[in-house]
């Protein structure tokens, strides 16, 4: 189902209307962005016991406007080993594509503006959750070219490993929509949530069996580069990651896109599995209250996101991979399957559960051969005293004493 | 244009992105100082003066990792659209992507057994039977006792 707003064709009242809407999504993107850094400090500070930001404005409101001004007047320094070209450009592949995700979003529901019917989000185009992929694959761009072209090790490192977390999890990531489009039949943002409205339990976490929604939230975490997946700027081994090299508005610039990143997978995680802006509302002001739906459960979700950095410890790089290779892809697949085979009949999802059994043991084996291929067993030395080879002698401090 | 117009939307926001990067990044130039030295541009190490540049070459694993998410990501792209017209496909579009799947599956089996997607270090292990030979009289040296420690 094409965007109502352009049924018509593009007069002069519909491209009012877009630059409204865009202009509008962009300040309030801009704006919950500065808030969601304060949220995120504050909260974390409430966790750990302390008061956090508290000088700038009330209750330290301002503080992210602060420190945003402050980097205006900073240095902006160019390693000298740099890729100039590519150095000045990264920041811009990591920020443009942070705005363009949130765009097919949909914020709120369905409202009539001048005899034109609107749809409470930026676009609504067709391909909506294919749009979204894509821009959130653009944006590995930006932290892998940011990392190759400071011309420093730290940086390139921290890139390498970043892109290769952030392709992994999109595998799994990507699994998990498929499973939503699979109920929604559409491709359209606005579909799928119109395909979970009415009832909460039509909403897609509870219809979908809650496990594509967790590995959702795992996979969106790790492709955010957040805590406990954020071994891309893993501070005690690599500096501060990618972005090291970076100083003044090119650093904000990716510090923004991180925050704006995190909002938007809050509000893609409410629009896939919670139903967007959908919950009860009173006859009075009937565009009001889906907008507050959406923006609670995004907020709660931004909340969630807090709270696991708060909670869990960094994890290591190969358990990392392990997790989204050996369980996370095969699992999204496998319930992928299982939702495919209940829509047709019971018998049909009762047989794919069965060959999902099936395939959880084919894939336990072959973990367990790939496991004793890379372990090698080393001669003890007392087995090699015994065949006749003389002990290694002990080696002593100070060889010349005697 | 028909169907590309509700890109319209994603076009005016791209290029008011652009502009706002853009314009902050020209706005940060007017107002920062700009005195580079030496110390500053050199690549950031802790403080540590850098002897070498920045490798140039990287663990296979990660050449193994893009590899093998080209294939997933291509079975995620033949999905989609198999995922929006699955209701009129029914049992033939199920059995169709159960095969496709099977066939992605033992690849990926194959590609664990080989150990393409195991990280870190090999792992060393000794035999739990070299165990009954190490006694206190063959691993620990008494001062003055052992004829070794005269040399």
């Amino acid at each position: 189902m094409p965007d109502p707003l352009f049924a018509h064709g593009v007069g002069l009242a519909v491209v009012v209307i877009v630059l409204v809407k865009v202009v509008v999504a962009f300040t309030v993107l801009l704006v919950s962005t500065m808030l969601m850094v304060w949220f995120e400090r504050k909260v974390i500070s409430d966790m750990q016991n302390r008061i956090g930001p508290n000088r700038a404005g009330p209750f330290g409101l301002l503080q992210s406007l602060a420190d945003g001004t402050k980097l205006f007047f900073k240095e902006d320094l160019l390693p000298e080993r740099a890729d100039r070209f590519v150095f000045r450009l990264a920041p811009l592949l990591a920020v443009v594509p942070a705005f363009l995700v949130f765009a097919v979003i949909p914020v709120g529901g369905i409202v009539t503006i001048a005899h034109h019917t609107v749809e409470l989000q930026v676009a609504d185009p067709p391909m909506g959750i294919l749009f979204l992929l894509a821009m959130s694959s653009v944006a590995v761009y930006g932290t892998m070219l940011a990392g190759w072209s400071s011309g420093s090790k730290y940086p390139l490192l921290g890139a390498v490993r970043a892109s290769a977390q952030m392709i992994s999890y999109e595998a799994a990531l990507g699994l998990t929509v498929v499973t939503v489009v699979l109920e929604a039949h559409s491709l359209s943002t606005r579909s799928i949530i119109a395909s979970q409205a009415q009832h909460f339990w039509q909403w897609n976490v509870i219809r979908l069996g809650f496990v594509p929604f967790a590995i959702f939230l795992i996979a969106s975490t790790a492709e955010m580069n957040r805590p406990p997946f954020d071994l891309a700027e893993g501070e005690s081994e690599l500096g501060g990651g990618f972005n090291t090299e970076y100083s003044s508005l090119r650093f904000a610039l990716f510090y923004l896109a991180e925050f704006m990143n995190t909002i938007t997978m809050s509000a893609l995680a409410v629009t896939l599995f919670f139903g967007g802006p959908d919950g009860p509302g009173f006859h009075f002001l009937r565009w009001l209250w889906p907008i507050l739906w959406f923006l609670g459960k995004t907020t709660a979700f931004c909340y969630v996101q807090v709270w696991i950095r708060a909670s869990l410890p960094r994890m290591r790089y190969d358990q990392l991979m392990d997790l989204g290779w050996k369980r996370l892809i095969p699992l999204a697949l496998g319930w992928l399957l299982v939702v495919a085979g209940v829509n047709l009949s019971a018998a049909w999802g009762f047989a794919i559960i069965g060959g999902g059994v099936l395939a959880a043991g084919l894939l336990y084996q072959s973990l367990s051969v790939g496991r004793r291929r890379r372990e090698t067993v080393t001669q003890p030395p007392a087995a090699r005293a015994l065949a006749g080879v003389p002990l290694r002698p002990v080696a002593r401090p100070g060889g010349t004493g005697g | 244009m028909g169907s590309l117009d509700s890109y319209l939307p994603i076009l005016i926001l791209f290029v008011l992105a652009l502009a706002f990067a853009g314009l902050s990044i020209f706005a940060s130039k007017l107002l920062a100082p700009k005195r580079p030295t030496s110390a500053k541009e050199a690549p950031y190490e802790c403080g540590i003066v850098p002897t070498e540049g920045p490798p140039q070459r990287f663990p296979v694993r990660f050449y193994l990792i893009a590899m093998i998410f080209v294939i997933f990501d291509i079975e995620i792209i033949f999905l989609f659209p198999w995922a929006v017209v699955y209701n009129e496909l029914g049992r033939f579009g199920l059995v169709e992507i159960v095969v496709f799947a099977a066939a992605v599956f033992f690849s990926f089996l194959y590609l664990l057994a080989n150990g393409a997607l195991d990280w870190g270090p090999v792992k060393r292990i000794r035999p739990v039977t070299a165990a009954a030979q190490r006694t206190t009289s063959s691993t620990v040296r008494r001062v003055g006792a052992g004829s070794g420690e005269a040399a």
